[in-house]
């Protein structure tokens, strides 16, 4: 007894020590990335990884965060002793929140590659994060359903293609009609499911918040600087997405079980016509197993909410998508961290993968016209973007004070759903939460 | 004599009803493992049948999502490994700080039994943190921290025993020449045996379903069963329903046959823990 | 004797002592330090006083809501566990067949980990809901009648099982007296049985009041807090506070630091009534 109980102890601590000794050792040739993009996870270990290596003999470790959970984990990861390298910040405010952690990138490969050295961000005259991807955003919908519905003898407007639909109240007119026609057009609803599952809510409480945002700051820097916020377009805001939820394929009761992937899977399998998304959700509808959408039905509307003059409105075009180093990783590290991504943005094989597997819309004068992505959402986005009389929509979002706000907010439109707060309520949490969280961040 | 009878009847049928509660709960869960993700959402209280059935196809995803053989090895590893510990070193403790009157013994005693009442919350930030400083976040490491994080409840109830326990047969053998090391491992560790399982089995349950500090320490590369289990939310946003049934009857699987063989030992073992405790 | 086991300090305490250290007492007392503290690492900490705790309760209302929604499910569940407990205990105690598998059935639930549980019930509520086209996340009530039940699932037979003990130990000598004076059963519960078995009724309450209080892996995987904070207990506003809002670890650690007050309140009270009752008796 006293043998064997002696025996387990010796090897229990033995074993505990040989651990603790092996384990902090980290490996100086590997380039640790946390990446933002759960979409995306797979690419990056199973193409980009071990291209880079065979390439390079450098190895790459992607961490992907869980889905709306980027900051918490960046921040538990930055405390352990073997931090990430690469890391991502969504803006300026971004960069405030790791503002000891973001390394000078002035003299590195990437930024050389940045073509309008205009769009990274600086703090204290260092360049400290450059994006990597422009990205825009709207209503995506399906073009066989929309003909299908304009081709329908007893339709309720004037309009014959949904190119036409430039304002709030032609898509409502639109969008209800159609509603009256489900089985017509064999869908269960206009707009996919308004997803509202904890942590997937971020289409509502950032991307569609930016239009009223937007309207009311009219651009990121000064966004970037209220201390208070009056939610003016409200009713806007309101609108359209009371128009989601009354033409859904989804109950009300049932939005806070369903996530954006449901979304984008329902319309990938044709149970929608519209749904509000990125064109990062092309590889969504394109790798949904049963997807019946075919490339070129893929298009994109602004988001319309009924603001004076809209017709002259975009998408909303921006980035929040910039990379930093981490200024306390070792001067290798931080070369192998540059070599990575120099290579994946200016070599042959990186920049193959950047337009066929990550489907990047890049900032960088190593891409030509012909390297842009192909998948019909990127494609979307560069036709509204260089479309005459159209302005794309910058992303004001990027000057919320506070991930606490969106989930403020977004808790508050889930209540409204439910019925258990009324829009005014909304509206006041709104407020209240901005000037509490911009008091805390100092503003 | 009659009257008596039709209330042993209506007392059996509650007792059925009662019954039908409690296991319907994990027959829906047993049923649900063989549909598809879509059809748990839409018809959850159905026998699975036709375009509804998938077979295994739900238990072999969820395999490969979770990585549940490697999350049920660490979940075994780190609760036998930490129980084992936990029973040897806190047995040797409370025999030291029972026998050795003295302040700094007291001192110990009373800190052990504060630990007890001391909700995890008040200490994960900084244990988490420490745990890295230490590189005690991998499996073996964790048992430091099982050890430690119940060291108070084992001595406590140790000490309670060896208390009870007549000075008279250790202090024969320590004239017949044991030092305290044979006194300990001859004579007081055979007779701790009753608490010993009691202990075992309350630190069992609590380190197997144990999801915090796995989550906190360990969770980012290693995972064990309940951390496993949670991550099949999160990870990408959506939740496989499919999968998540197939995995919670994995999960259950080893608790139930565990709780069919050690019945008698474990509703024991709780009784003293409560009652003690 | 004490002497020569006095010189094996190394040898017996200090193992676990060392364990004991590292897990609980450095980051208890560090952890206590940081709750005056505002830091977003640890190399980086500014003593602000009490600020934190003030923080608690004034940058949202979600803790003070946190409080009273887990008071008020400490208390609902505190009942009606354990009236269904005695009253199975009850039952189980008499003559009728089965009692064995009855009590291994209603027991099982005790050993299944609470995150396996929460997702359990999470199923069967949504799925009872969708008939409704509604779920868990809809309305607070939900969640919180929920919670109710899964924790009267987990917890009913292990009370159950601590009652039946002391009712067995009831000597029967005392019931068969009253059944000599025609004492109906009504009576000999009131008088014999309720009386002989309160130290287990207090064992029950206070255990079922720490479950209670405690709780966290059921919260998060039944409701996760939704909708928006309102089923949000004490453990997991804790737990979110520290690690989904940044620059906020300083105010999570002082609600901690108010958790535990509170929850060693409740174990003095517990130890202050077990006492009583043996100077009593």
């Amino acid at each position: 007894m006293k043998k064997t109980l002696s025996i387990i102890l010796i090897i229990a601590l033995a074993l505990s020590s040989a651990f603790a000794g092996g384990a902090s050792e980290s490996n100086a040739n590997e380039v640790y990335f946390l990446n933002f993009k759960p979409e995306i996870a797979d690419v990056y270990t199973d193409i980009v990884a071990p291209a880079f290596e065979e390439e390079t003999g450098l190895s790459l470790r992607v961490v992907t965060a869980a889905s709306n959970q980027y900051q918490t984990t960046l921040r538990s990861e930055m405390a352990k002793s073997n931090p990430p390298v690469i890391f991502q910040v969504n803006g300026p405010v971004g960069v405030q929140a790791f503002t000891n952690d973001v390394a000078p990138l002035e003299d590195t490969g990437f930024y050389a590659l940045l073509a309008d050295k205009s769009m990274a961000i600086e703090q204290n005259g260092h360049v400290v994060g450059i994006p990597y991807a422009v990205e825009g955003y709207g209503i995506i919908y399906n073009d066989a359903i929309m003909r299908k519905y304009f081709a329908l003898p007893d339709k309720a407007v004037d309009i014959s293609s949904a190119d036409e639909i430039r304002n709030f109240a032609t898509l409502k007119a639109v969008v209800e009609d159609m509603t009256k026609h489900l089985d017509e057009l064999g869908i269960k609803g206009v707009f996919a499911s308004t997803s509202m599952a904890s942590g997937t809510d971020w289409r509502w409480q950032t991307h569609l918040f930016n239009m009223p945002l937007w309207k009311e700051f009219g651009d990121i820097l000064t966004t970037t600087e209220a201390s208070t916020f009056e939610f003016t377009y409200n009713e806007n805001y309101k609108a359209l997405w009371d128009l989601y939820l009354d033409n859904s394929t989804t109950a009300k009761g049932m939005v806070s079980a369903k996530t954006d992937a449901d979304s984008m899977a329902e319309f990938a399998l044709g149970q929608c016509a519209m749904v509000q998304n990125g064109n990062w959700g092309a590889a969504q509808i394109l790798g949904q197993a049963g997807n019946v959408v075919a490339s070129e039905d893929i298009k994109f509307l602004p988001l319309y909410m009924g603001f004076e003059g809209e017709e002259s409105q975009g998408l909303c075009v921006g980035t929040e998508n910039y990379l930093s180093i981490n200024i306390h990783a070792s001067d290798e590290a931080k070369k192998n961290a540059d070599t990575f991504l120099t290579w994946l943005f200016s070599s042959e094989t990186g920049k193959k993968i950047v337009k066929e597997n990550l489907m990047f819309i890049t900032p960088f004068n190593s891409f030509t016209e012909e390297e842009l992505p192909e998948d019909p959402l990127a494609k979307e986005v560069n036709r509204w973007m260089n479309m005459d009389g159209v302005t794309s929509v910058p992303w004001a979002f990027q000057g919320i004070p506070s991930e606490q706000w969106k989930q403020d907010f977004g808790g508050a439109l889930l209540q409204y759903i439910n019925g258990s707060m009324d829009w005014n309520a909304v509206v006041e949490i709104a407020r209240n939460s901005w000037s509490v969280e911009a008091e805390i961040a100092g503003r | 004599m009659k009257k008596k009878n039709i209330s042993t009847y209506i007392l059996l049928l509650l007792m059925l009803i009662f019954a039908a509660f409690v296991l319907f709960p994990i027959l829906v869960v047993l049923i649900n493992s063989f549909k598809g993700r879509l059809f748990i959402s839409s018809e959850p209280f159905s026998i699975p049948k036709g375009d509804a059935f998938v077979g295994m196809t739900n238990y072999t995803e969820g395999l490969a999502k979770t990585g549940f053989f490697s999350a049920f090895g660490y979940s075994l590893w780190i609760t036998v490994a930490s129980v084992a510990i936990i029973l040897l070193l806190t047995s040797m403790l409370a025999w030291y700080i029972t026998r050795v009157k003295g302040i700094v013994t007291q001192i110990i005693y009373y800190a052990l039994v504060f630990s007890m009442i001391v909700p995890f919350q008040m200490v994960m930030f900084t244990m988490s943190k420490i745990a890295n400083m230490l590189s005690l976040d991998n499996p073996v490491g964790i048992i430091i921290l099982y050890v430690g994080f119940g060291a108070g409840m084992a001595s406590f109830m140790f000490s309670g025993f060896i208390k009870g326990i007549p000075l008279a047969l250790e202090e024969a053998a320590m004239i017949d020449g044991a030092g305290p090391v044979t006194t300990f491992f001859q004579v007081v560790l055979p007779m701790l045996k009753s608490t010993a399982v009691t202990i075992a089995i309350l630190n069992t349950m609590w380190i197997w379903n144990d999801y915090l500090m796995p989550y906190l320490t360990i969770g980012t590369n290693y995972r064990t069963i309940p951390v496993a289990i949670q991550y099949l939310r999160g990870g990408y946003g959506a939740v496989d329903m499919g999968a998540m049934m197939a995995m919670l009857v994995l999960a259950m699987v080893p608790v139930i046959i565990f709780y069919l063989v050690c019945q008698k030992h474990i509703i024991k073992g709780v009784l003293a823990g409560a009652v003690k405790g | 004797m004490e002497k020569s086991i006095k010189k094996y300090f190394a040898l017996f305490a200090l193992p676990a002592l060392i364990c004991f250290l590292i897990s609980f007492v450095i980051p208890f007392i560090w952890g206590f330090v940081l709750s005056f503290c505002e830091f977003t690492t640890i190399t980086d900490v500014t003593f602000v006083g009490f600020k934190n705790y003030v923080r608690a309760f004034t940058v949202d209302n979600y803790f003070t809501h946190a409080f009273f929604f887990t008071l008020a499910f400490a208390i609902v569940s505190v009942i009606t566990i354990n009236i269904i407990a005695f009253a199975l205990a009850l039952a189980l105690t008499r003559s009728i067949p089965g009692t064995n598998a009855f009590r291994t059935i209603f027991f099982m639930p005790n050993l299944i980990g609470g995150i396996v549980l929460g997702w359990i019930w999470q199923v069967i509520i949504n799925g009872v809901l969708a008939y409704f086209e509604k779920t868990i996340a809809v309305d607070a009530a939900y969640g919180f009648w929920g919670l109710v039940v899964l924790m009267n699932w987990q917890n009913v037979g292990y009370m159950m099982v601590i009652y039946i003990a002391a009712i067995q130990n009831i000597p029967t000598d005392m019931l068969e007296a009253a059944d000599i004076d025609g004492a109906n059963y009504w009576t000999k519960l009131r008088k014999i049985i309720i009386p002989a078995v309160m130290p287990s009724i207090t064992i029950c309450l206070f255990l079922t009041t720490t479950n209670g209080f405690k709780l966290y892996d059921q919260n998060l995987a039944l409701t996760a807090g939704n909708p928006n904070h309102q089923t949000e207990m004490l453990a997991l506003n804790i737990f979110n506070t520290f690690y989904s809002r940044i620059g906020f670890e300083g105010v999570g650690q002082a609600k901690a630091v108010i958790f535990t007050i509170l929850v060693a309140m409740i174990a003095l009270l517990q130890l202050y009534t077990t006492r009583r009752k043996e100077i009593e008796n």
